[in-house]
């Protein structure tokens, strides 16, 4: 063979090897080296939106029977802010605040609500929102048929005779009983108001009166929302917004990476990829603070947990600080075992004591020195396992011994989640105060995940919705929650801030419980 | 086995030593670890490689080098029973099948054909789905996928074995099948069947990685090389061990497996490049 | 030979029936509840009833498998049990975009590899030979999820050359699904060519050191000439089998890298119907594979038979392998018979 040939085969080769390896070189610098990760960043960027720019928006494939009907327990998420309004809807202090609704008020006793609706206000079909859409959303909310996860929540004080339209744009809710928090029940991301009659095409017209008109949609596929001029709140800073699934969380992040999409949606970056992101120059990271609420529900059923001691020496021998320190890296707020998250004009501001000794008492008292049991996790969440190691990790001074065990992430919330009796999870923080407390806490909700019963609680629930002064209100809520500090079944050790990936030219994101503000949002 | 491995090349030696290396280290990993692979320490998070962690840590701050020492424990346990029963079982099915002909041939080999055309993975995943992941069902479902593949190329082996001499004069003698399979044939295939554990065993823990890294294998927060890969492909340029060194003690072990299976075949006549495919 | 070729295609029907029977009992005894799975944690006690009684999961196992088969036999694979859409159009559209990274991972891999492994068959032992010895044995152990996460730092992330993943959902046009098939096609042809490089440096170096080219080298035949005519056809025999069934491997090899990509075909959809326990789609699935991958052995095995007329009259049942002629004996076992995975 000439050796000239063979050089210029040689010399390819080298040619080709030199390109991937200074790709790769490009790739490894391109988002930093690991001695010069930049930290991530606290706040979202502000600025000037720029005119007739589109944002791709990636989020998890959901379930090919995901629907646009906002009712449904299978509801595509991200599209339901843009393209709805509620009544009302909740500020980041938990208060409850005008959305198309423009005032409400009760009768004294707080069994009949008003509801002024905003005048003026337009569906995409270009059809006058009135009363009557606001009658027959509540009916379809309420309807069997529909299985809405809301109408747990509403169904035992409200009927549907009960909402009535008493003109164009009064509607009037007649309750069973009193309830003082009615309001906030209606924040809910279930509650989006649709156009009357519109039940069996809703899933996929989407009709409502949101800042974006659908242009196109696919069930756990791509679509499309378009800027609606004639939306109430004035038209939205961006002109239009596609929606892509992608399955795969690693896959979200190269898409952002490699600047295809401009946001990951419903993706709490674990602390390692948010650091990478953070360091590209196409991309960063914005947090939603304290938008994950963490809980550790101890079966209250189980002959574990039934007995309150022990469930305080659970709650004594750890500090919280020490868990958001390690399975949060410090992004998140300590919880102490209050599950009403900090920033609440609600909360009750309390810092119950950290004693391992006194937890080692209580466990003696009861019985059962040196307790022994498995913590159940799985990856069905980027910070259950961690949460799971740091708890495990931190009462162990108070010789308690608990092994780490790792179930499946998708039949977790079938197979463990309140049956196994110590187990981790969590919810999206958001939530109304009163729904919070009535949903997860009372006796024989549904969503009680610890099964806890306790009867002083169930009263003071009771009390609270019967009280009219906002003032005692509130004094009565944040005596149920010291009762959940105190008592309660379900720990809260942490809420943690969701890590947010966005590309460096998105402007004015804002997230909070459910819903993106839509309306700033924008590309610079 | 000495005798059999003279004249079997440098390669070959190479091969055994990487594979003996990896063996030793997962046997010795929770002895020779410098930290406990499961043990978080926010303080020491997404450090680089240092005197105290030669492999720098990952996002809990737990020391690469410890989880990659131990992240092989799991896939060569599994890799190591599930390739000797499939091979194993394979193998003596293989033999009989060979010797009895017949219907019995027939009816096995169209079972072993039907399971061989559903694509391994697909077979796998429906397996661990239908039984959980824990180790034995991975094991399960690999033997239940591998023996057939190990009894087609054991039959093939043992049907010119089955005429010769000493298998008639067995025979001959009124032994029964299960002796002479046993005795005469299993014997004469051993070359054969050698070199089809060294190429089983480096597609099976190839496979047992990828089933990790799915998200189907080990569960965290537990080391093992393919859900390490999973868990800090994302970050490998900011925690670049934590991906690569399980790749780098991955990769080792199959190349050693390679060259042994390559070096066995040279030395025992076997052809191994004839077996093409994962 | 017609006979032959009859019970071949015979035995084939069959293996695919079977296939699908065997996968059909173990889905059956899936545990979870798949009407759980598809409502999600905040489904209602009477939603999940509803949908049970909907979807006929009451009806006995084995009426269930023989009314499947007959619809299977007419084209009909059922309605998905999470889409409620018919299993068929969707398979199909997500089988075409696999072609379209399975083609082309066909074409460049078998091409590339046939040439590198005579190169390496030819230059046995030489500077060539080793490389080529060298890049297939890495290219067989490092797991396919790490070279696809290296390219795409590289090419997608690092120089911007080609999306990181695909976006389009499986209706997008091949026009559209072209500029990201490139980085899978890299991934799945480097994994597929080490094996077909091996075979064939090694039936290379069969043939090449066997009795008749030596004898038409000796009567003054120039070497290309020789290589050209005589050993090249006859080592590619035996690479037809392995090629064969590599492409019968790929369908499961995508599983990975369309994962990693996002790419919207058969592979992620086995992925998605296997956890979401969406049994006619698996089983469809299942059934496309095992036909594919007994016509991809039936074509190998006619056109061995077209090419050799020697193996034209190998009697069937009793294919002894120390009996079998060829180029080069092999001493224990025939090729077509080593060549099952």
């Amino acid at each position: 063979m000439p050796i000239s040939s063979s050089m210029g085969r040689r010399s390819v080769l080298v040619a080709g090897m030199t390109l991937g390896a200074g790709a790769l070189i490009a790739g490894l610098s391109g988002c930093g080296s690991s001695n010069g990760v930049a930290d991530i960043p606290l706040a979202a960027a502000t600025g000037n939106a720029a005119r007739g720019r589109r944002m791709r928006i990636a989020r998890p494939a959901a379930s090919a029977a995901e629907t646009l009907d906002p009712a449904s327990s299978l509801s595509a998420y991200e599209y339901l802010g843009a393209i709805y309004n509620r009544l009302v809807k909740l500020d980041q202090q938990g208060t409850t605040v005008p959305d198309l609704a423009s005032e409400w008020s009760s009768t004294p006793d707080g069994k009949t609500w008003t509801f002024k609706l905003r005048r003026g206000v337009r569906f995409h079909d270009g059809r006058v929102l009135t009363a009557g859409d606001v009658v027959y959303t509540l009916g379809h909310i309420l309807d069997p048929a529909t299985g809405s996860p809301q109408a747990g929540v509403l169904a035992p004080i409200l009927e549907p005779s009960g909402v009535t339209a008493s003109d164009s744009h009064t509607v009037v809710f007649a309750l069973t009983s009193p309830n003082a928090e009615f309001p906030s029940l209606l924040t809910a991301y279930q509650c989006y108001i649709i156009p009357a009659g519109s039940a069996a095409a809703i899933g996929r017209t989407g009709i409502g009166t949101g800042p974006f008109r659908l242009s196109s949609y696919t069930p756990a596929g791509r679509g499309s929302v378009e800027a609606f001029a004639d939306h109430f709140a004035g038209p939205p800073a961006l002109d239009g917004i596609d929606f892509y699934s992608v399955q795969d969380t690693s896959a979200r992040v190269n898409a952002l990476l490699a600047g295809q999409i401009d946001l990951i949606s419903q993706t709490n970056l674990d602390f390692a990829t948010a650091r990478v992101v953070a360091s590209s120059p196409v991309a960063t990271v914005a947090r939603a603070k304290d938008a994950q609420w963490y809980t550790i529900p101890m079966l209250a059923t189980s002959k574990e947990f039934s007995d309150p001691l022990v469930r305080q020496a659970m709650k004594l021998a750890y500090n919280p600080k020490d868990i958001v320190a390690t399975a949060l890296q410090g992004n998140g707020s300590p919880g102490w075992d209050n599950p009403v998250p900090p920033g609440y004009a609600d909360a009750l501001d309390y810092t119950r004591p950290y004693d391992p000794e006194q937890a080692r008492a209580l466990l003696k008292q009861a019985g059962v020195e040196g307790l022994r049991m498995p913590i159940y996790t799985s990856s069905y969440d980027s910070v259950f396992t961690p949460l799971a190691v740091a708890y495990a990790e931190a009462v162990k001074q108070a010789g308690i011994n608990l092994t780490v065990t790792s179930a499946s992430s998708d039949s977790y919330y079938t197979e463990i989640w309140m049956k196994k009796p110590l187990s981790v999870s969590y919810w999206f923080t958001g939530r109304p105060v009163d729904q919070l407390l009535n949903q997860v806490f009372r006796s024989g909700s549904s969503y009680n995940e610890s099964a806890w019963s306790n009867a002083a609680f169930d009263q003071l629930l009771v009390d609270a919705r019967r009280e009219m002064n906002d003032e005692r209100r509130r004094g009565i809520y944040q005596d149920a929650q010291r009762l959940i500090i105190e008592d309660g079944a379900d720990m809260t050790p942490m809420f943690g801030d969701r890590l947010v990936g966005l590309s460096r030219k998105v402007v004015n994101y804002s997230e909070f419980g459910f819903e993106f503000d839509y309306l700033k949002i924008g590309l610079s | 086995m000495k005798a059999t491995l003279r004249g079997a090349g440098p390669a070959f030696t190479i091969g055994i030593v990487l594979i003996l290396g990896n063996v030793l280290l997962a046997l010795l990993a929770p002895w020779i670890s410098p930290y406990d692979p499961v043990a978080s320490d926010s303080a020491a998070a997404l450090q680089g490689p240092s005197g105290a962690h030669w492999l720098g840590t990952d996002m809990y701050g737990r020391d690469i080098l410890s989880r990659t020492l131990n992240g092989g424990r799991y896939a060569l346990q599994v890799t190591f029973l599930a390739t000797t029963i499939a091979v194993a079982a394979g193998a003596l099915l293989g033999c009989l099948v060979a010797y009895l002909g017949g219907w019995f041939d027939d009816v096995v080999m169209r079972v072993v054909d039907a399971i061989l055309s559903v694509p391994t993975i697909l077979a796998l995943l429906v397996v661990v789905s239908v039984l959980g992941s824990g180790m034995w069902v991975i094991v399960l479902a690999v033997v239940v996928v591998y023996t057939p593949a190990v009894i087609r190329v054991v039959r093939g082996a043992a049907r010119s074995v089955k005429s010769l001499d000493y298998v008639t004069a067995a025979k001959a003698r009124g032994e029964r099948a299960g002796p002479i399979v046993v005795r005469e044939i299993l014997p004469n295939v051993s070359d054969v069947v050698l070199v089809e554990y060294a190429m089983r065993a480096s597609w099976v823990v190839l496979l047992i990685s990828t089933l990790s890294f799915l998200g189907f294998g080990a569960n965290p927060p537990a080391p093992d090389w393919g859900l390490m890969v999973a868990e800090n492909r994302t970050a490998l340029t900011v925690v670049p061990w934590a991906t690569l060194g399980p790749v780098a003690a991955l990769a080792s072990f199959v190349i050693g497996l390679h060259l042994t299976s390559d070096g066995l075949g040279k030395r025992l006549g076997v052809d191994r490049a004839m077996t093409g495919v994962k | 030979m017609p006979l032959l070729i009859l019970r071949r295609l015979g035995s084939a029907v069959l293996t695919i029936v079977l296939a699908s029977l065997l996968v059909f009992l173990a889905i059956q005894a899936l545990p979870g509840d798949v009407v759980q799975q598809i409502l999600g944690r905040d489904a209602t006690p009477e939603a999940v009833a509803r949908m049970r009684s909907e979807l006929g999961l009451d009806t006995p196992v084995f009426l269930r498998y023989v009314q499947w088969l007959f619809g299977a036999l007419q084209g009909d694979f059922g309605t998905s049990l999470v889409s409620g859409e018919p299993v068929g159009p969707n398979l199909l559209l997500h089988f075409r975009n696999t072609l379209l990274i399975a083609v082309p991972t066909v074409i460049i891999s078998v091409t590339l590899s046939i040439v590198l492994g005579v190169v390496a068959g030819l230059r046995r032992g030489k500077w060539a030979d080793h490389s080529i010895s060298l890049i297939s044995l890495l290219a067989m152990s490092i797991p396919e999820f790490m070279v696809a996460a290296l390219l795409v730092l590289a090419f997608a992330v690092g120089i911007p050359m080609f999306p990181a993943v695909v976006l389009d959902g499986p209706q997008a046009s091949l026009a559209q699904l072209l500029p990201s098939i490139w980085l899978p096609v890299i991934v799945l042809s480097l994994a597929m060519a080490a094996y077909i490089i091996r075979m064939t440096r090694t039936s290379t170096i069969d043939v090449m050191t066997s009795e008749f080219i030596t004898t038409a080298e000796l009567k003054g035949l120039r070497r290309a000439r020789v290589v050209m005519r005589h050993a090249l056809p006859t080592a590619l025999l035996p690479t037809l089998n392995v090629v064969a069934i590599n492409i019968a491997w790929m369908l499961g090899g995508v599983v990975v890298v369309e994962n990693i990509f996002n790419y919207p075909g058969m592979g992620n959809l086995m992925l998605e119907a296997v956890f979401n326990r969406d049994l006619p789609v698996i089983e469809a699935i299942a059934v496309v594979s095992a036909a594919i991958y007994v016509a991809c052995n039936l074509l190998a095995d006619l056109t061995a038979m077209a090419l050799d007329p020697r193996q034209r009259f190998r009697p069937r049942a009793r294919r002894g392998a120390g009996a079998q002629p060829g180029p080069k004996a092999s001493p224990a076992i025939s090729t077509v018979e080593r060549s099952q995975p």
